[in-house]
């Protein structure tokens, strides 16, 4: 018994520290974003703000500072490109890659050469894209529009997608297809009202992580973008380092901003995220 | 009936593979166009073509060895301890009170942006004032320059990895564990087996394709670790923390457009990565996990 | 499923909504330096109430990607900004993409404001951050240098002084020269004197970034810029900077050039993580308390002005030139770009940023430093801020990057190699920087 009771308590501490490390950060974040100014550095760190604030968001009449470093009223027009970025990223992601997926998965297009290709594509560093993509977009006038950056998010989240679809897809009974069309369905009507409402689990996880990829990437948004007309979140804290100073306080606001709407997003997702995240892989 | 089948199935990838032929493949030989090039865009002056130049400075340049060597230390630390620390948390939290609660609480930094995790680590990470060397302080160690020493700050950027990415393997994993049938486990507990055997004999043999799966993936993944070097070290102190992507990036843009050779140091990190890939996919068997 | 729909639904109409409105007017599109982007803004809404049909949409650009994307933008013509500051060692680089303006002025005298005087900038301003081969290719906007920041009460302290007197034998006084430095930094570090009331002497930043590149140059332009330097090197070339020779080779491979790194590395002990730290951290630890010393960019006085450590300001904080006399400089300009198709509102926009009376008001608001001698003269602005005759003598003495077009090449090759030499890595001396040196040549042939 008393065995049971130490092996326990051990357990809890050891979960205490888990989420200690993995929080910790997260929590640092968040307290910043309400902390005043004098509260932002100093020894020992303010571990609990004994008063909180709300001029990290609404801005403060302080110093030399305007509304542009010291608020994130303009936030706006950025969450609302992040959010179109993201949610058309995740949306034509699933679209394209689920119907490559079943394809692949029941009739073995192109086989184990475009499969490969498809892998190898999700290997691809964004960094080796960068020069042509802007070159090609410049030519295209694409630069600085949602449209830039949500295609090249698409090259990144389509591949793992399909990837993990074709897996699903194939978890999928053959003969519920077959059944299909021999009473006269056509692939397209199979694919689209039978085979996935069963897989919806895989595709609303893949939607997820597209979303959750999207929301997040710097670098092709920082080459692709360049005003309030295309520019996504994390490109929109730049803004808050400055020669005068660094301004942790809305920095971490806006962190906070960009981080709140992928954080419920996924939550909500997570029962299909545990069920889609497979790969198929586990065989029984 | 047969070719309407196959005219409807090829059409459904063909979204993909026009696609893809368009912004990979026309990257792609526009880079190896511009590889054999001299092409900076601060020069003002057109492309001219100089040969294999590009592809021999690479192996004198100090920068790709620091790079390189930086790369390596993070596949050699980094990833083991992810994985291992992702399994341990994935079989740690079965059945345990709380088990879901948990369980949504650690994605939390697998959804955190990285620019924002960079912001967050830097302050954590601050030599006089940050929490990091706080803790470490009650513990009577004293501050550690974390982002202002070679080895420190390679400790750093392999700290913020693990948080980041820890919580993706744990999820694999964690989701692995739920698909492995009750029964199995079942029948092993009849058979006498505890839960060591169990994990030994049952559980790790089914998940051994998802372990393949996530080396493979971290392995690229850190072949592209960029942002978060970007916000908190920019590379630095001297070379220790320069990231292949990162010092692709500062060639091929922050000096100004070196086209010419970023191309070359891309075309080089694709055809390692696509080796790696090969070697890996063979390995762990892709196709009969995909049935093709 | 059902939920994802509605949310998409949701986003649609978001799309659709704000786009109906179609706009007439000419919108100008300013790219801004973070540090500059507020003050610009508030002369935008300015310049929007007199010219209503012009839309003026300042965009913050971190300094990082600045650079890169107006080059970017500049080489392939795309104009997808009108008007943006530039760096003033980046003139070099980006000088092809910018109009210039004294032909521009020329050929549309319907646009020229008469009061806007453009002999009333000084000449070496003028020159570095507006001219490039003969071109006006920008007007300066941020006359931006760096002073020698120190904690007043510190250094008037009778207790302190007696101490330092007893440790050194030598007066307590703020430090005119980098030797001197050594002294007193050490004397206000914690580890090395247990009564001393600040943690660390003095805060220096030698990060991984471009800032090492021009705080080298608090260390070794007092040597290049010596009678003896002047001799052995030549006068400084404002294209080329203190780095190099008259006859544009580089001068910093040389007996001198090592012991600006090794004053560097001398102060490095009394000073908190200076090689993780930029100007983010040490305008920080002066701020705190923490350090006693900090050499730093105009900018910081607001944040200073306000750290609760630091009051009563008026007897805390001092401004001082740099020790050995070398300031840094560190302007911006503002410039117009050659595909631009709103060239004439541009110019109006750019005309009425520099102009005399929002020199002025930049600066008493914002304190973005003044780049007209007129503002720098007026008397209200001397009272409101005693940095301001600093100025006018740092103006005249501070030491230049170079703004060749390869500079941030070279700087990126220099950076990496005096870290390493800081750490300890490298070895530090002319052999070693011989080879930074061959680099540089090589760079430059092409």
């Amino acid at each position: 018994m008393l065995r049971k009771i130490i092996i326990s308590f051990l357990k809890w501490i050891l979960l205490i520290i888990i989420l200690f490390f993995f929080l910790f950060p997260v929590y640092w974040l968040v307290t910043t974003a309400f902390k005043h100014s004098q509260d932002w550095f100093s020894w020992p760190p303010v571990l609990i703000p004994r008063s909180l604030t709300l001029e990290n968001f609404t801005g403060q009449a302080r110093g030399f500072e305007g509304s542009l470093s010291s608020s994130i009223e303009n936030i706006v027009p950025y969450l609302k490109n992040s959010l179109i970025i993201a949610l058309f990223t995740s949306l034509f992601c699933t679209i394209i890659s689920a119907s490559a997926a079943y394809s692949i998965a029941r009739f073995k297009t192109g086989g184990r050469r475009l499969a490969s290709w498809i892998v190898s594509i999700r290997m691809l560093p964004p960094i080796s894209t960068v020069l042509p993509i802007y070159i090609l977009f410049r030519n295209l006038k694409l630069l600085d529009t949602w449209w830039a950056v949500i295609l090249m998010h698409l090259v990144f989240t389509i591949p793992f997608s399909t990837w993990v679809l074709i897996s699903f897809f194939n978890g999928i009974p053959k003969e519920l297809d077959e059944a299909a069309y021999i009473d006269g369905a056509s692939i397209w009507k199979t694919f689209l009202y039978l085979i996935l409402p069963l897989s919806a689990p895989g595709i609303a996880a893949m939607a997820t992580l597209a979303f959750i990829m999207s929301w997040g990437e710097f670098l092709i948004a920082l080459i692709l973008t360049s005003s309030p007309r295309s520019q996504t979140l994390p490109i929109f804290l730049g803004r808050y380092i400055t020669g005068f100073r660094i301004a942790w306080g809305p920095l971490a606001a806006a962190g906070l901003v960009t981080m709140i709407p992928v954080i419920v997003f996924s939550f909500t997702m997570q029962r299909y995220l545990l069920k889609g995240l497979t790969f198929g892989a586990v065989k029984y | 009936m047969e070719k309407t089948i196959k005219k409807s199935a090829i059409l459904m990838v063909l979204p993909l593979i026009l696609f893809f032929v368009f912004l990979t493949i026309f990257p792609f030989l526009y880079m190896l166009f511009m590889s054999f090039h001299h092409y900076n865009l601060l020069e003002w002056k057109p492309p001219y073509f100089i040969g294999l130049e590009n592809y021999i400075n690479v192996f004198k340049d100090q920068g790709v060895k620091s790079s390189l060597s930086f790369t390596i230390t993070l596949v050699l630390v980094a990833l083991p301890i992810e994985i291992l620390l992702g399994t341990f948390i994935a079989i740690f939290i079965q059945n345990l009170i709380g088990e879901k609660f948990v369980r949504s609480v650690l994605l939390i930094p697998m959804m955190v942006p990285a620019v924002v995790a960079g912001v967050m680590w830097k302050m954590l990470f601050n030599v006089e004032y940050g929490p990091v060397n706080y803790f470490l302080s009650l513990l009577n160690i004293d501050k550690i320059p974390w982002l202002g020493s070679s080895f420190y700050s390679k400790v750093a950027v392999i700290i913020m990895d693990i948080w980041q990415w820890t919580p993706f393997i744990f999820l694999v994993l964690y989701a692995g564990i739920q698909t492995i049938p009750q029964d199995l486990i079942e029948a092993g507990k009849v058979d006498g087996a505890n839960r060591w055997m169990i994990l030994r004999h049952i559980e790790f043999p089914m998940l051994k394709p998802l372990f393949w799966i996530l080396i493979i993936l971290r392995l690229v993944d850190i072949l592209k670790l960029f942002d978060i070097v970007y916000m908190t070290t920019f590379g630095g102190p001297g070379y220790a923390t320069h990231s292949i992507s990162f010092y692709i990036y500062k060639v091929s843009v922050s000096f100004g457009w070196d086209v010419g050779y970023g191309s070359a140091l891309s075309v080089l990190l694709l055809v390692v990565i696509t080796i790696l890939t090969t070697i890996l996919i063979r390995t762990m068997r892709l196709w009969e996990l995909l049935e093709l | 499923m059902r939920k994802y729909l509605v949310f998409l639904m949701f986003v649609l109409i978001f799309i659709l909504g704000p786009n109906l409105q179609a706009q007439k007017e000419v919108v100008l599109n300013v790219w801004s330096s973070p540090d500059n982007a507020d003050a610009l803004t508030d002369i935008a809404n300015r310049f929007m109430q007199k010219y209503p049909n012009i839309k003026v949409q300042v965009t913050p650009i971190s300094w990082e990607v600045l650079y890169p994307r107006m080059l970017a933008d500049v080489a392939t013509k795309t104009g997808a900004f009108d008007v943006a500051t530039w760096d003033v060692m980046t003139a070099g680089a980006v000088a092809p993409g910018f109009v210039d303006l004294e032909e521009f002025r020329k050929q549309n005298p319907d646009l020229v404001d008469p009061k806007w005087d453009p002999k009333d900038f000084d000449p070496t301003i003028w020159h570095i951050a507006g001219i490039w081969a003969g071109k006006n290719i920008g007007i300066p906007f941020y006359c931006n240098t760096m002073l020698f920041y120190y904690r007043k009460d510190l250094f008037n302290d009778a207790k302190l002084k007696a101490q330092f007197k007893a440790m050194t034998g030598k007066t307590l006084k703020v430090p005119t020269t980098w030797e001197e430095t050594i002294d007193v930094a050490k004397f206000f570090t914690k580890k090395f004197n247990p009564n001393s009331p600040t943690d660390y002497g003095i805060a220096l930043m030698f990060p991984r970034t471009h800032t090492l590149f021009y705080m080298y140059l608090l260390f070794f332009a007092p040597y290049r810029r010596s009678p003896e330097g002047i001799k052995k090197w030549g006068e400084v070339d404002l294209d080329y900077g203190d780095y190099f020779t008259a006859d544009k080779k580089p001068a910093f491979n040389s007996p001198e050039g090592v012991k600006a790194l090794e004053m560097m590395k001398a102060l490095m002990p009394y000073s908190p993580d200076p090689l993780g730290s930029d100007y983010g951290e040490t305008l920080e630890y002066f701020a705190k308390g923490t350090v006693a010393m900090v050499p730093q960019w105009t900018g910081v006085w607001a944040n200073f002005k306000v750290a609760p450590a630091l009051q009563p300001f008026d007897k805390k904080v001092g401004v001082a030139m740099m020790p050995s006399g070398r300031s840094v400089s560190g302007n911006w300009a503002l410039g117009l770009n050659i595909a631009s198709k709103n060239k004439r509102e541009a110019f109006l926009f750019i005309q009425f940023a520099t102009n005399k009376e929002n020199d002025k008001i930049k600066f008493m608001k914002f304190g973005v430093a003044p780049s007209r001698l007129s503002t720098v003269r007026d008397p209200e602005v001397r009272k409101a801020d005693p940095r301001v005759s600093v100025f006018l003598e740092t103006i005249k003495t501070q030491s230049h990057r170079p703004r060749i077009p390869e500079e941030p090449k070279l700087e990126d090759i220099t950076v990496g190699a005096f870290s390493q030499i800081l750490l300890g890595e490298r070895p530090n001396t002319v052999e070693e920087l011989n080879k930074i040196a061959d680099e540089w040549m090589k760079i430059l042939k092409k």
